[in-house]
């Protein structure tokens, strides 16, 4: 399965229009879970109702709203919004020129470079092909009732113009649609 | 006309700093043994006083380095040699208070706990708590993402940031909320180290200020015990609202500044605060008593007296521990809890090797380690061999699945720490998103991401005194 990321790497290099989905991606299941460190990383593939199952044996919970439980975290995290925002702490990634990049990490403080595994939330999938995820999970008791995330929509151009650059920063050539 | 001229005559009289003397109070931040003077200081009164510098920088090609209180410690905010520094001390206000919705509209040049004492009265305060509260602004918590002893259970900077307005160097306005949909701009912002923008408004997330608060203190005989107890309250199921540790050598300097009674033939003391409703937190309390029953002597604050007595050890560690060294070196490595005893075992080897003493203070809820190298500056080589500790400490780190900077940034002090952790295609994508933001790279550059050719060039130094043992790791 470590394979699966060259094959990633090599179709994305091969590719000039690439729509990212969890069948498509076929890269799923939880890589690292300690309970007592309050994080998960898993391949960004893996249904919430998998992560679910094996945070339920140990009296824990997302922290993050999620309305279906047989999507992909990773799709989760490409919709975006402001509770998985918080609960994010790493990401594995593909760029749009092949290459397999880590930011972020497993810990809970982390400021080395910039908040790339932050920015990518809410990026439906045009920046690049996430590939795994680490965030943090919180026992039960502490995690009262999730909503949906509410979001607006009015962005203003400067706001569309520096989109558009960070696009070109991870996908020069424009291949995520 | 120069660059001082010029700003000097756009802007009322007082705005301007020049000359030797007078700049150099801000010729570095919290991190004093790198210095340098800046062209001019500029304090400006208002949004439109920094536009104008703004736009005077721009025109003349001159970078820009943005300050707050200058407390930092990793050289974020050091003056460049050819710089204007940007200090928005002046910037002070609380704009407005929404008791309701536990928001609050700030200048950036807000002290941290200033924002708390305005909110005090609507039993609010702001919950992420750098040990520089009293002198550090929310501007500079943004640019750091700051954390503090309470951020296991209320979060960084970034999760207390509602909404900011920023400028970019070409002085446009562009306002970040939580709510966007689209990319995460508003977090990117956070630990951004002043090289994206500038934050001239920032919305805060207020918390209600907890009915109760009591802090257990736990000694242990052994450092590993000490640290596997940590562990052992997150399996419980408890989020104290903070979980630090210390080992002997920092029991007893803060036992000698603060006498608050520790006891000094402790290997490892730990302190547990919970917080909430009276019921809950004796709850917790029960729980916690019962995880730390191995503890050599174990004690609960009784009153709201007792709590901050024994707290007043821990938060006077640092200078504690500089009454005992001419200079300490304070280190900001984060890893994985479960490695903590580890990594206690192998500074203590390193500190054998460097023949340099080593306090550690530790955030251990969060695995976040503050160790303290005691050196002298006036003994020649000492300050190298100290930096030389440090970074091993930090390889150690990120070896460990941690990384070189938990909350103090990377500034200028962890330029080269920065290579270990990222390969060039990772550092190369960091100055991409500079330019996207900046690009004529006037805010704060040669901050925070290493350029690639430094890298390159301590490659070939580590390979050539042969000791580039480390292969490129995976980091998850």
């Amino acid at each position: 399965m470590a394979d699966r990321i060259a094959q990633l790497q090599a179709l994305v290099q091969a590719s000039s229009s690439l729509h990212i989905n969890t069948e498509w991606l076929d890269y799923a299941g939880v890589v690292e879970y300690y309970p007592e460190e309050l994080v998960m990383t898993v391949k960004a593939g893996t249904t919430i109702a998998e992560l679910k199952k094996q945070l339920s044996k140990n009296n824990q919970s997302l922290t993050f709203y999620t309305k279906d439980d047989d999507v992909s975290i990773g799709a989760v995290y490409a919709n975006g919004g402001q509770d998985i925002s918080d609960s994010v702490l790493g990401v594995q990634i593909i760029d749009g020129n092949g290459e397999a990049l880590n930011f972020g990490g497993q810990v809970m403080k982390n400021v080395a470079g910039y908040d790339v595994s932050r920015l990518l939330v809410g990026s439906k999938g045009k920046l690049a092909v996430i590939t795994q995820i680490s965030f943090k999970v919180l026992p039960s008791t502490y995690v009262g009732e999730l909503s949906a995330p509410i979001k607006t929509n009015n962005n203003p151009a400067l706001r569309v113009e520096i989109e558009q650059r960070l696009k070109s920063v991870f996908d020069p050539k424009g291949i995520f649609q | 006309m120069s660059i001082v001229q010029e700003l000097s005559r756009a802007l009322p009289k007082g705005i301007v700093i020049t000359g030797e003397e007078n700049t150099r109070p801000f010729e570095c931040d919290g991190l004093s043994v790198y210095r340098q003077k800046p062209l001019a200081v500029a304090l400006p009164e208002s949004i439109e006083q920094i536009k104008q510098i703004l736009k005077i920088c721009k025109a003349n090609n001159t970078p820009v380095v943005t300050r707050g209180a200058g407390t930092g410690l990793a050289g974020g905010a050091m003056p460049l040699e050819k710089s204007i520094v940007l200090g928005l001390s002046k910037l002070n206000k609380v704009k407005s208070i929404d008791a309701e919705n536990q928001l609050a509209v700030v200048e950036p040049g807000v002290r941290n706990i200033a924002i708390s004492e305005a909110v005090a009265e609507y039993g609010l305060y702001y919950a992420p708590d750098p040990s520089s509260q009293i002198a550090c602004t929310i501007g500079g918590n943004v640019a750091e993402n700051s954390g503090g002893v309470h951020c296991l259970k209320y979060g960084l900077t970034v999760h207390n940031i509602e909404s900011l307005t920023m400028l970019t160097m070409d002085g446009e306005e562009l306002t970040l909320s939580r709510q966007d949909d689209g990319m995460g701009l508003l977090a990117l912002m956070n630990g951004s180290e002043g090289l994206l923008g500038i934050m001239i408004e920032i919305t805060v997330k207020l918390t209600p200020t907890p009915q109760l608060a009591r802090v257990v203190m736990a000694a242990y005989d052994s450092v590993r015990d000490c640290a596997n107890a940590v562990a052992d309250i997150i399996k419980a199921g408890i989020i104290p609202a903070g979980l630090e540790m210390m080992d002997k050598f920092a029991i007893e300097a803060a036992e000698g500044f603060a006498k608050v009674g520790y006891p000094l033939d402790a290997q490892a003391l730990l302190l547990c605060e919970l917080d909430g409703s009276e019921a809950q937190v004796q709850a917790e309390l029960d729980i916690v008593l019962k995880v730390l029953s191995g503890a050599s002597t174990l004690k609960v604050s009784e009153s709201e007296e007792e709590r901050l007595n024994l707290w007043k050890g821990r938060k006077s560690a640092f200078p504690a521990v500089g009454r005992l060294s001419p200079d300490y070196y304070c280190m900001d490595g984060t890893i994985p809890r479960r490695h903590l005893a580890d990594m206690l075992d192998k500074i203590n080897e390193l500190s054998e090797k460097y023949q340099l003493r080593v306090a550690n203070v530790f955030h251990a809820g969060d695995g976040n380690l503050h160790p303290l190298i005691l050196y002298d500056a006036n003994i020649p080589g000492e300050l190298e061999r100290t930096e030389e500790f440090g970074t091993d400490i930090l390889k150690l780190s990120v070896d460990m699945g941690g990384t070189i900077t938990g909350e103090h940034g990377v500034g200028i002090e962890k330029l080269n720490a920065m290579c270990h952790q990222f390969n060039n295609k990772e550092l190369e994508t960091f100055h991409k998103i500079k330019q996207a933001f900046d690009p004529d790279s006037l805010l704060n550059p040669g901050k925070a991401v290493p350029e690639l050719h430094r890298c390159a060039e301590l490659g070939a130094m580590h390979v050539h005194h042969g000791e580039l043992p480390h292969p490129e790791l995976e980091r998850f």
